[in-house]
């Protein structure tokens, strides 16, 4: 997608008419990934479509600000980041684990790399979720942003605000979190 | 008579068999397995709806044609 930059004319059409194709446009390649980013972060479909809404809307309403040094995903995915862990935060949440939790499990499974099976897929999304619940909102957030391919190394950085050393060392952590509670699930 | 039944029960434990290696799933890491969940993921089409409301109420009347543009109206 080409990156828009607010106020630009693009094939002699007005400017509120360029928005709005390339907003639909925006909503129509974006949308899944912030949709999934904010389902599995909250653990509530409900209020990821809330979210969705809301961080969509914000995005229409900041249009002009959008100045193409990020790629667009990138921009909604902060703007969605910010958006969930105001609400988390706001709810007190019971997501909040000490990060103690990560390194038991983490010292559980040091010693594989086993695959991680799953018998029905029906069941996956429930497995998964309680697998995510289950890990600090650090090691949730940086294993949904690594999960979307588009994002770089560099990119994932800048939006937890890390050194992209940093992330590497993290997510090789809740990636090994991940794969033991996943196997509590079962 | 009695080896029909034995065969059709072996047939079934075949299938069922079968059935179950079909459902059996194997992810190599979590990137895999959560892209996988992401790609089974639907986003519902409420949200479209009631953004399109949303955006009407903050928006100049002519700027409002990329909503008809993405639901088709």
């Amino acid at each position: 997608m080409n990156e828009p930059v607010a106020g630009q004319s693009v094939e002699g059409g007005t400017p509120a008419g360029w928005v709005s194709l390339e907003f639909a446009r925006l909503y129509d390649e974006h949308s899944r990934a912030i949709f999934y980013l904010a389902l599995r972060f909250l653990g509530n479909p409900q209020k990821a479509e809330d979210a969705t809404h809301d961080v969509f809307l914000k995005a229409f309403r900041r249009l002009d600000q959008f100045r193409g040094e990020a790629s667009v995903r990138t921009w909604l995915y902060r703007i969605a980041i910010n958006h969930c862990q105001n609400l988390c935060q706001s709810w007190h949440n019971r997501n909040i684990h000490a990060s103690s939790d990560d390194i038991v499990f983490e010292a559980a499974v040091a010693k594989t790399d086993s695959p991680l099976r799953a018998l029905e897929t029906k069941e996956l999304g429930q497995r998964i979720q309680k697998t995510l619940d289950a890990l600090s909102e650090e090691y949730r957030l940086l294993l949904l942003l690594v999960a979307d391919e588009e994002l770089s190394y560099e990119e994932i950085a800048a939006l937890v605000g890390q050194s992209s050393d940093a992330v590497r060392g993290k997510l090789h952590r809740a990636r090994k979190a991940f794969a033991a509670h996943f196997e509590k699930t079962v | 008579m009695k080896q029909q039944t034995k065969l059709s029960q072996k047939q079934e434990h075949i299938t069922e068999q079968q059935t179950q290696s079909q459902a059996a799933k194997e992810f190599s890491n979590a990137d895999e397995l959560l892209r996988f969940d992401a790609a089974q993921t639907a986003v519902p089409p409420e949200i479209a709806e009631r953004l399109k409301k949303s955006a009407e109420k903050i928006q100049p009347p002519e700027a409002r044609s990329w909503w008809k543009n993405l639901l088709g109206h």
